[in-house]
């Protein structure tokens, strides 16, 4: 079929048509070969625009066209639109940014019509080259795995199952409910830990559509957003579960008390950390290791800060309920809170810190502390100047990534920060979704934190599912991505570690690289890793960008 | 069935409801007072802590918005009754008329140009000025005007048709009306985020020169504000020393606002990429750096070079030659000269919270925030059924936290319909 080419000049008011001379450039696009129309309108974008163009496609046959008009980042989509309706394939036209490239900056009338003539040839030249590319559809298993069954876990557990949704959770110990349970209370809402599990326990009990799995480890994950398929293992037995998403929720450790150095003596008799306390105040007994009831404990925050780079965020608020534990407990014992910089990052923790102190807890700002164990338990602080004697000690040591971070990691083809955390996809824009599409982070286990802003990552995880693979709905995959010509690939794998979203995997019997056209982002970073030219991304082809290139340099 | 949600509040995080929302295939009306979209984030030069250009992030989202075919939006407009239940809420909106048509207005800006009338430019901060037919930034989303009839002198009662002659596409339509819609919709997220604290006569703001508070310095920064990007004292001349305040506010409304240090760190990088040898001294109380980047941050920041004083009792005046920081440190009073002040300002409910909170029929907590159902277990959920709350409008955050609560109230309002 022979081609029909159009080309449309947008004067966008007067933006474009008083700095370029569109008869002129009419005239050099004219003659081109396969060109039956070049046509202007005061304003492509508008209604009637719009309408022009689609009844130019029509009456015309056009096979491709160009639009000569702003940014692409503005009207491409606009556009893409028109075509559509014109029943075109909407890659099959090219825009040529005349506004923003040329009439806005080129003050001289002649040179400006110059490089606008330039750029739309360019633009002809590439869309000679243009491809057909057609929707896809996948079908998307909207079951999900959770992995943890911590608080986190539990709750996008619960938000998530449902008639048309089964949910795995996965727990590597033998019971639900992970660090929280241990807690007594529950800042700020202080409520006690075990009863908001066994309330949350009650609940996965009656969901049909959630099947736990304790004592279970995950040991395989193969696939991608729609289609994972996971190897669980449970006691002796494997078995294979298939997700269309993954949550993470592995939350975290304490750090361990031996790694560190420079606190003096850590490991004496009534020295704890603030999970034992927790266990401590739960069972109703908070006492020396003699079994006397102490008359003075000193609290000591951010124990691990300097070693793991950050703060945890929760240990000050952590560190001063358990001051309220100890009024509560023991009213009249004296309280030492050393701290090194309060964090109090929400609206009610001033007000709980205040009625705390003002109960008489003394805050004590220190930023090097040692303990010394010598007739006694001494915290000694600035610079060993000063000395306070207690008879317990509790640390409130920094929050540190779970054992299990680091195996997973690899297996879901997820990155880790330099903390140790699992990472992001964007700090700001995407705090629960990682680059491996349909693999998400919540709780402790994207960073440490508090149980209010676990509980809203979990929700905020369950939203973009609930969201994006919905019962009976099929995933639109992006459609301009790379592909591997096999004939070229030599097997190198070097775009394998070049690829952010994990789209790419090696096929060891045909020895050569596969794009996965799901998770494919068409970022490009592969064709440039690309030593024999054998990846290229689609609508972005080296003949289509060579093709254009070769014309603007002319 | 289609389900509608309304949201209020068009900042980063109703536009992130709205489109996640839309995604799922539900209608959206995202309703919003000014005549843009991108709320606060838009005023922001880069963002902490990876100093990404905050336009262009949020760009990307603000055209999704605008070309969602599931989301109507709803600019200049306000909630003004609500009544019904979750599943069947009834809500009057009233719509300001724009003037100016969105269709065919293309934001070429020749209006502009030839309207009469100058006055400060709220959004800049007061620091430059603004038409009365006029976008709040260059560079705002969508790109089209609206004329301020408060400040039109042909809405006054003048002969004038400056902007209506010199529109090329016949956008601007004076008989535009003010209008009332009513919308049935199934629940509703709020996001109406936060405004800037104003500081107390002790800090001298807006009674001493070169004291500025942090978003009034964060547009000075800008390069699409009004010096476009230079940093410069009233008179002219290059600041030499910077004094940076943080926690301004706090004791005022007796909470941490959990962003301030870190943006307020932000500032050094801002101001050693422009004046290389300026003196940067912050001022604080206690470093409040959560989560597992910040430290790391503040390291990078310290080691471009600021001093720290720790002092909770700061008060500015003007010298002779400079302002003068006035501190107590221990229980020595103190004062450091600096050409200039930047004041941390802390995150404040937005004054009309609690003419909303009573139309939603929701409750405002002891702050003025909007009240969660759980401080723990409910952020998201407001005091009323149906009803989800969001962001800043909820408590002070930053804009990870703001999008996660975003993302989690659409949770919640899918959930209230079963769409598991």
């Amino acid at each position: 079929m022979k081609e029909r080419i159009g080309i449309f000049l947008c004067e966008c008011g007067p933006n474009i048509a008083e700095k370029i001379d569109l008869d002129k450039v009419k005239e050099a696009l004219e003659h081109l070969p396969n060109v039956v129309i070049v046509a202007r309108h005061k304003l492509f974008c508008s209604l009637q625009g719009k309408e022009f163009l689609k009844e130019s496609i029509k009456e015309n046959n056009l096979t491709r066209f160009v639009i000569a008009a702003c940014s692409p980042k503005q009207h491409e989509l606009t556009f893409m639109i028109v075509a559509e309706d014109a029943g075109m394939n909407p890659h099959l036209f090219q825009m040529a940014n005349i506004r923003e490239q040329c009439a806005w900056i080129i003050e001289d009338k002649d040179e400006a019509t110059k490089k606008a003539i330039l750029y739309i040839k360019a633009a002809y030249k590439r869309v000679i080259y243009h491809e057909s590319l057609d929707k896809k559809e996948i079908v998307a298993n909207p079951d999900v795995l959770v992995i943890g069954g911590g608080i986190a876990g539990i709750e996008a557990s619960l938000a998530l199952a449902g008639p048309d949704r089964k949910v795995y959770l996965i727990e590597k110990t033998e019971s639900l409910g992970g660090k929280i349970k241990e807690f007594d209370e529950v800042f700020i809402s202080f409520k006690n830990g075990q009863s908001i599990i066994d309330e949350r326990l009650e609940r996965i009990e009656k969901e049909d559509n959630i099947e736990t799995r304790l004592q279970a480890e995950v040991i395989d994950v193969k696939g991608f957003l729609g289609n994972f398929i996971v190897i669980v293992k449970t006691g002796d037995s494997e078995e294979k579960i298939q997700v269309g998403a993954i949550i993470v929720a592995i939350g975290f450790e304490l750090i361990n008390l031996s790694q560190l150095k420079g606190y003096g003596s850590l490991d004496c008799d009534d020295i704890y950390t603030g999970l034992e306390f927790e266990k401590m105040k739960k069972e109703g007994k908070i006492t020396t290791k003699s079994g006397s009831v102490p008359k003075s404990v000193g609290i000591i925050h951010c124990i691990g800060r300097n070693e793991v780079g950050y703060c945890s965020g929760v240990c000050c608020l952590s560190s001063i309920k358990f001051s309220k534990y100890i009024q509560d407990k023991l009213p009249g014992t004296n309280i030492f809170e050393f701290y090194r910089d309060l964090t109090l990052p929400d609206k009610a923790y001033q007000k709980f810190y205040e009625n705390i102190e003002n109960k008489g807890v003394n805050f004590i700002q220190a930023d090097d502390i040692k303990i010394a164990n010598e007739k006694g338990l001494k915290i000694k602080y600035n610079k060993n100047k000063s000395t306070q004697p207690v008879d317990m000690i509790i640390l409130s040591p920094a929050y540190v990534p779970a054992k299990d971070s680091n195996s997973l990691a690899e297996m879901l083809r997820i990155p880790r920060d330099d903390s140790g955390f699992f990472t992001e996809e964007h700090p700001k824009l995407a705090p629960v979704n990682t680059s491996a599409e349909g693999i998400f982070i919540i709780g402790c286990a994207q960073g440490p934190k508090s149980i209010k802003d676990s509980i809203s990552q979990a929700h905020a995880a369950a939203g973009k599912i609930l969201a994006s693979i919905i019962p009976g709905k099929k995933l639109e995959p992006e459609v301009r991505i790379s592909y591997i010509n096999e004939a070229f690939c030599i097997g190198c794998q070097k775009c394998l570690n070049t690829c952010n979203y994990g789209a790419i995997y090696f096929d060891n019997l045909k020895f050569i690289s596969i794009v996965n056209e799901v998770l494919c982002h068409g970022c490009g970073n592969c064709i440039a890793s690309c030593n024999s030219s054998a990846i290229q991304l689609k609508h972005f082809k080296d003949i289509q960008m060579h093709q254009e290139i070769i014309e603007i340099l002319r | 069935m289609e389900n509608n949600i309304l949201v209020i509040g068009a900042g980063i995080t109703g536009i992130e409801a709205s489109i996640l929302l839309a995604n799922a295939g539900k209608h959206v009306y995202l309703v919003e007072k000014s005549p843009i979209i991108g709320g606060n984030i838009i005023k922001f030069e880069h963002v902490f802590p990876n100093f990404e250009c905050a336009t262009c992030l949020v760009s990307p989202r603000q055209q999704e918005v605008l070309q969602n075919s599931n989301i109507e939006l709803l600019l200049l407009s306000e909630v003004k009754k609500v009544t019904g239940k979750p599943g069947a809420f009834s809500v009057k909106i009233k719509k300001q008329a724009r003037y100016v048509d969105m269709e065919n207005c293309i934001g070429c800006g020749a209006c502009y140009d030839v309207c009469p009338v100058k006055i400060p430019n709220e959004y800049e901060e007061n620091l430059m000025q603004r038409f009365a037919i006029y976008v709040p930034y260059s560079g705002s989303l969508p790109n089209v005007p609206a004329i301020d009839t408060e400040n039109c002198i042909r809405f006054a009662g003048e002969e004038c048709n400056a902007c209506q002659e010199s529109c090329m596409f016949e956008a601007i339509n004076y008989d535009e009306k003010d209008e009332e819609l009513d919308l049935k919709v199934d629940a509703i997220i709020v996001s109406t985020g936060f405004q800037q604290h104003k500081p107390v006569a002790k800090y001298g703001w807006g009674t001493i020169d070169d004291v500025y508070n942090a978003f009034e310095f964060e547009r000075i920064f800008a390069s699409n504000g009004p010096t476009t990007g230079e940093i410069k004292k009233k008179d002219g001349s290059e600041p030499k020393s910077i004094a940076i305040i943080h926690c301004v506010g706090r004791d005022e409304n007796k909470y941490c606002s959990a962003v301030c240090c870190i943006n307020s760190l932000k500032f050094i990088h801002y101001l050693k990429e422009k004046i290389e040898d300026i003196k940067i001294t912050n001022f604080y109380r206690d470093l409040c750096l959560p989560g597992k980047k910040y430290d790391k941050f503040a390291g990078d920041m310290k080691s471009l070079g600021t001093d720290f004083i720790r002092s909770d009792d700061i008060e500015i005046s003007s010298g002779d030659k400079s302002i003068l920081v006035n501190y107590m440190n221990g229980d020595a009073k103190k004062q450091l000269p600096a050409d200039m002040v930047i004041l941390s300002s802390s995150i404040e409910p937005q004054k009309d919270n609690n003419d909303l909170a009573k139309v939603l029929g929701i409750e405002l907590d002891s702050f003025g925030f909007f009240q969660e159902s759980d401080p723990d277990f409910g952020t998201e959920t407001s005091t009323r059924d149906g009803i989800y709350i969001a962001g800043c409008a909820q408590a002070p955050k930053d804009i990870q936290n703001c999008v996660t609560q975003a993302q989690s109230a659409v949770e919640k309002a899918l959930f209230q319909f079963n769409l598991k």
